[in-house]
């Protein structure tokens, strides 16, 4: 059997439907609310029943033929993980160096990951940048901006 | 009314309001002429800039940027054959052969005239017909809002495409799901949090829209490898005269009429934008043209270029009719504008007009100057925009990418966000890949928790019955209507399966949607 894009979303979707409908189950409800016509459950139960039939009427409706099937060929999958990857590391570096720094270090990896490799554009087209960003934000807009939790374990804050 | 367009007006021409309009036609226009990025990005990362704005402020801004983005969109068609956006893609079809003949200024001028006067008739019909609208809709009570939901949600499944109705709803109904998560508003008991302190308060909508619309595009262009692409130079040399001859003028007139009207009553329907309105008034022009003429569509025709220009703008004025008078979002762009609505705590829909008449009638007003902003400022700067494209990509797009996870950083000051960001980004790319669409999972995740309020309500009324769907004729009438648009498009797909092949050959409007959304 051939699978093709719809075929996989609707399979995604079902077990989706199933899971969140099993979750809806657990939702804590308040006493007495067994007995009313809407409590925490009435939707999420109602939600649950259409994905299921949704996805359902998508596997059976699923159309085969050219273009139908999923193609990861020439798509650049690692590079984007890597981007990704760089973006969870900015958030750690904004809890543990600082909005400042933080900045920097993203948009010369970024640039890098990218394939800008002069030293000067790298830093040119970040520290300015950064420096600019952050001064507008505290200075300009008074807004506090954390300092990283580095600096206030070393120097005591 | 003439009290309404006063306020309008007073609240418009404050030095800062007229500020924004000029600072977003400009913002949009440029991020609407990178190509990847259409109107719908370009709103997202615009909201938490106007999270610091008055209300009135902060949704002119956003028409502005709206406005703007289209306008850049279908520069980038002329100029370069890249449309920045889905509705831009029919001007494409005609303004880039005129671009190759060296008329690219005519055609972008005579796109920025059609623009003008599409905006212009749009913003007049919207000025008589949202106060009426408003007016008859403030009798609605909560069956009956319930019942515009499930049509609001319904229409944009119905208007997504051949073969792309059922993904759209499952897309709804999953974000229906996403907006339940959080601590659910009657009982005040927390849903599908698990255990976890940082989704207490829900999935914010501005997360959602950032990293569905601005964070997951930007990645898609880097996915498909486009960052590499060096941009074609545009030769600004051979942009040619930007005057239209009096005859030329006259013979696209009645086009751009005809267009605008025609344009405005589809962006009403909820649902359909200005990308079906601009498909749509392109195939209707071309059966109107004689046959000599016909023959010119695709090779440079005049008519060509004027009809979707027009009709895609009076559509974007048209989406906001229901906007502003059902708070039902007419595409994923107002559906954006909701959301930010909805976060300064204003409630659109028939409450606007009368609870805040300043924001109701500003961005009516502000509208038409968006229009003439676009007209004599963008127009001739045009050169000077597109000299901004010539930023290399490697650096552009960590930029974007700073400022769209920064934007909701700044709000929250959690980076627990940020790896939500990531997270949701993975999901979009995937269904994407899957083909499937975006806009009516936000539509679904902004009117979710407003829709099971009014069920809510409505069924606590009724004492659990499903009556209220049909006691009152109003409810009833919508209900119909939404059971009406959920069966065309199958029924459609049915008739013309049974009219044979003999048409198959003929690129429907619908088919051509679903490829320039994808």
């Amino acid at each position: 059997m051939n699978i093709c894009k719809d075929h996989i979303g609707g399979l995604i979707f079902l077990l989706l439907s199933v899971a969140y409908g099993y979750y809806a189950g657990q939702i804590p409800l308040l006493p007495g609310d067994e007995y009313e016509p809407f409590h925490a459950q009435t939707l999420p139960n109602v939600l649950s029943l259409m994905g299921g039939v949704l996805a359902i009427a998508l596997l059976l409706t699923a159309e085969r033929g050219e273009g139908s099937h999923l193609k990861l060929r020439g798509y650049d999958f690692a590079l984007v993980a890597k981007l990704l990857v760089l973006v969870v590391l900015f958030a750690l570096a904004l809890e543990w160096v600082g909005f400042l720094l933080a900045t920097i270090i993203f948009l010369i990896g970024g640039y890098w990951l990218l394939g800008e490799r002069s030293v000067k554009t790298l830093l040119l087209a970040s520290v300015p940048f950064a420096v600019g960003i952050w001064a507008i934000l505290t200075q300009l807009l008074d807004i506090y901006l954390a300092p990283g939790a580095l600096f206030s374990q070393i120097l005591g804050g | 009314m003439l009290d309404g367009i006063f306020t309008g007006l007073s609240t418009a021409v404050m030095p800062f309001n007229l500020m924004m309009v000029v600072v977003g036609c400009f913002a949009g226009t440029f991020i609407g002429m990178l190509p990847g990025l259409g109107p719908i990005s370009a709103v997202a990362l615009m909201i938490p800039i106007t999270y610091g704005l008055d209300p009135s402020s902060g949704i002119i801004l956003m028409a502005g940027v709206y406005y703007g983005a289209v306008f850049g969109g279908s520069t980038s068609s002329i100029l370069i054959n890249a449309p920045g956006c889905a509705s831009t893609v029919v001007t494409s079809f005609d303004g880039y052969p005129m671009a190759q003949q060296k008329q690219a200024g005519k055609a972008l001028a005579l796109a920025a005239y059609s623009s003008f006067t599409g905006g212009t008739i749009g913003a007049i019909i919207l000025l008589f017909a949202a106060p009426a609208l408003a007016s008859v809709s403030l009798s609605f009570q909560s069956s009956d809002y319930f019942a515009l939901m499930i049509l609001g949600l319904t229409a944009v499944a119905a208007f997504s495409g051949k073969g792309q109705v059922i993904k759209a709803l499952i897309m709804t109904v999953f974000g229906l799901m996403i907006a339940t998560v959080g601590t659910d508003t009657t009982s005040g008991t927390p849903r599908f949090t698990f255990g976890n302190i940082d989704l207490i308060d829900g999935i914010s909508f501005l997360l959602l829209a950032m990293a569905t619309f601005a964070l997951t595009e930007v990645v898609m262009t880097v996915l498909k490898g486009q960052h590499k692409e060096e941009d074609e130079q545009m030769d600004m040399a051979s942009l040619g005269s930007m005057k239209l001859s009096r005859d030329e003028v006259k013979h696209v007139a009645p086009t751009v009429g005809r267009s605008s009207v025609f344009g405005f009553l589809v962006g009403v329907l909820p649902g359909a934008g200005a990308t079906i309105a601009s498909f749509l008034a392109y195939g209707l022009e071309r059966n109107l043209a004689s046959a000599k003429e016909k023959l010119k569509f695709g090779k440079g025709a005049l008519r060509g270029l004027a009809a979707p220009e027009s009709a895609n703008n009076a559509a974007s004025t048209g989406s906001f009719v229901p906007l502003l008078t059902l708070g039902i979002p007419g595409s994923g762009t107002t559906a954006i504008m909701l959301g930010a609505l909805i976060a300064y705590g204003i409630q659109p829909g028939p409450r606007l007009f009368i609870d805040n008449p300043d924001v109701f009638w500003s961005v009516i007003i502000s509208m038409y100057f968006g229009n003439l902003v676009l007209l004599i400022l963008n127009l001739p700067l045009i050169p000077y925009i597109s000299r901004l494209l010539v930023i290399p990509r490697p650096i552009l797009i960590p930029l974007i990418l700073f400022f769209s996870i920064t934007g909701v950083y700044l709000v929250s000051f959690n980076t627990f966000d940020i790896q939500m960001m990531v997270i949701i980004t993975v999901i979009a790319i995937l269904l994407k890949l899957l083909e499937f669409p975006m806009a009516p999972m936000l539509l679904g995740f902004i009117l979710g928790g407003i829709m099971e309020n009014n069920l809510a309500r409505a069924l606590v009324i009724s004492d659990g019955s499903l009556e209220f769907l049909w006691q009152r004729p109003l409810t009833l009438g919508i209900v119909v209507t939404a059971i009406v648009v959920l069966c065309i498009p199958p029924l459609l797909e049915l008739l013309a399966r049974k009219r044979g092949k003999n048409t198959a050959d003929e690129r429907g409007p619908e088919v051509a949607v679903s490829e320039g959304e994808g």
